[in-house]
């Protein structure tokens, strides 16, 4: 039995080490939070790895409703830049679901498409900085600069091609019997699709859309090329906040940091399982 | 061309096909063809939104390939795109070896499993933008990395981080290693876990040891999900910018300018827009040339 056992502690004490490691940056972050202003710079002996007293003033602060004296109301509270996170991610997810599964059904079903599942994949593979210029281009000619429908649309472009591979790995794998049946019975093809198999797809529709959304809800470098003011995002307005006074304000930096990773954290364990087939485009099947 | 007679399902199949797939079609012209025609356009000029002309009239600067060559002795284009591949190069193999060999702890069955498993999995789902943030706390001078390393060797420490050429790009490549080791974990773990148990049993009860059937059978039978793992690893690290920027904006200097951060720079600070076009479309055809290649070669295999 001893000959088992070693293995296991050291098991243990490496994965113990690795959740250390994952775990401290999360966790300052949440730490800095709740820290007061007096704390939020503090080195050497007076550097606490929990707020020695914890104060809910940072999130008041960003949603202006702050009562220190230190922190002066800003220009604008992160109400609007968290509706404009959520407007765009959301409907960028509606964009890319929709078109994305109605071109895997397409291709996984009736072999239609030539080389959209290629082109799909380069898309992925291209930096969108090498094509953002025409695309900054495009949305000041068509009016969609700065707006939250602008950056929905292109976060529906830029996860078409997650939305596209994730349904047609499922498409590929359901059954084809049962369509086969109502085929015979009479429906029509498009019946089949809506009445049929949709219904049977739900569930990996959803994780997939979920998946989409926290990789649109992620999104920092588009926002910032594409929104100056009215609709700029939760991340590209963390990064603009600093006042001359303190500088960066770490703690409210924080604390829009924290309400910003808590979505996707929550949905992504929710999701676990898809994970892989997501990020892979399906080329691994779990 | 002579097709096969069509029974009436088979051509209703293949309308309601071509109209399903229409829509992202529009949107790939949209965004991929409509885009690469007007920087090839903008990139032959010598054209900025400053000038106030439209991009239609760009060709009134027209300078044919001046851009390209300019490009070729642009030191400092070289630079951040030598710095891409330093950080493509240090952080994969890191990646790769720190997720393989989690994933092998992960294999078997023990206590804790999916609580640790789950705990493993956030970093890569924080927003890049906001983990950038994170390590840029962390990595101040009186911040907590230099408590913990004043704590273990006992000497007050605290470095700059951050103002530091070489040590802020070291800094970008831990925090890319902290966020994105999980996803070589995921993706090699879904692949161990697909090898089939009965050839392991058969290969201890024949007295291989655990290096043995790691090498001859877990390996070989992996070898396809390294290779998409490195490759994903790969072009992602080729476009890092969220992370990256939060935390230096490419400072100090130039010391952390990646491929991506230099073309942000340019287009914005200097507004040099078929400049940047020029850049930007040389990236693009060459990526899209290794990848076209890359694809071929695993077809053939």
């Amino acid at each position: 039995m001893t000959a088992r056992l070693w293995p296991e502690i050291g098991r243990y004490v490496l994965i113990f080490a690795a959740l250390a490691i994952t775990l401290v940056p999360t966790l300052w972050m949440v730490s800095m939070a709740f820290k007061p202003i007096s704390e939020w710079t503090a080195s050497g002996e007076a550097l606490t790895w929990w707020p020695k007293e914890p104060t809910l003033d940072n999130f008041r602060f960003i949603f202006g409703t702050s009562s220190s004296e230190l922190l002066v109301a800003l220009e604008k509270t992160a109400w609007r830049p968290i509706l404009a996170s959520l407007l765009s991610a959301t409907f960028g997810t509606i964009i890319a679901m929709l078109c994305g599964t109605a071109a895997a059904y397409a291709v996984s079903r009736f072999r239609v498409g030539g080389n959209l599942p290629l082109s799909l994949i380069q898309l992925r593979i291209f930096p969108p900085m090498a094509v953002l210029i025409p695309v900054m281009i495009m949305w000041t000619f068509l009016d969609l600069t700065d707006t939250w429908w602008g950056l929905a649309l292109i976060y529906g472009i830029v996860t078409l091609p997650f939305s596209f591979w994730l349904m047609k790995t499922f498409f590929d794998e359901m059954p084809r019997e049962i369509e086969e049946a109502a085929l015979v019975e009479g429906c029509s093809r498009l019946r089949v699709f809506l009445k049929i198999t949709f219904p049977m797809m739900l569930a990996p529709f959803a994780s997939s859309a979920l998946f989409v959304f926290i990789l649109n809800w992620s999104d920092y470098l588009i926002a910032l090329l594409l929104t100056t003011k009215d609709w700029v995002t939760i991340p590209v307005y963390m990064a603009s906040l600093s006042s001359s006074m303190t500088g960066q304000l770490y703690g409210a930096k924080a604390a829009l940091g924290l309400i910003a990773a808590l979505p996707p954290v929550i949905l992504g364990i929710a999701i676990q399982r898809y994970l892989v087939r997501g990020l892979t485009f399906g080329a691994l099947k779990q | 061309m002579a097709a096969a007679p069509e029974s009436p399902l088979d051509a209703e199949g293949r309308r309601l096909g071509t109209w399903m797939a229409l829509p992202t079609q529009i949107l790939l012209v949209f965004i991929v063809v409509f885009p690469l025609l007007m920087q090839l356009y903008i990139s032959m000029t010598d054209w900025s939104p400053l000038y106030g002309e439209s991009w239609i009239d760009a060709w009134r600067s027209w300078n044919g390939f001046a851009n390209y060559v300019d490009v070729m002795s642009d030191s400092r284009f070289w630079s951040a795109l030598w710095r891409t591949l330093l950080v493509i190069l240090v952080c994969v193999p890191a990646q790769f070896l720190l997720g393989l060999g989690l994933a092998i702890l992960f294999v078997d069955e023990f206590r804790g499993k999916r609580l640790f498993y789950s705990i493993l999995l956030i970093p890569m789902m924080v927003v890049p933008a906001v983990a950038g943030y994170m390590f840029f706390m962390l990595f101040q001078s009186g911040g907590p990395i230099n408590d913990i390393l004043s704590a273990l060797t006992g000497t007050r420490v605290s470095t700059a981080w951050l103002s530091d050429p070489t040590l802020a790009l070291i800094a970008v490549m831990i925090a890319d290693i902290w966020q994105w080791t999980p996803l070589m974990f995921l993706i090699l773990l879904a692949g161990l876990i697909g090898v089939p148990e009965d050839q392991l049993k058969a290969a201890t009860l024949l007295g291989a040891s655990w290096w043995q059937r790691f090498t001859t059978i877990m390996l070989p039978r992996i070898r396809t999900v390294i290779v998409i793992a490195l490759v994903i690893r790969t072009v992602e690290i080729f476009k890092i910018f969220d992370n990256l920027y939060i935390m230096t904006g490419g400072g100090p200097g130039v010391a952390t300018e990646t491929i991506s951060v230099y073309i942000y720079k340019v287009t914005l600070q200097n507004l040099e827009w078929s400049y940047v076009a020029t850049i930007a479309l040389i990236i693009l055809v060459s990526l899209s040339v290794i990848t076209a290649f890359g694809l071929k070669l695993m077809e053939r295999r």
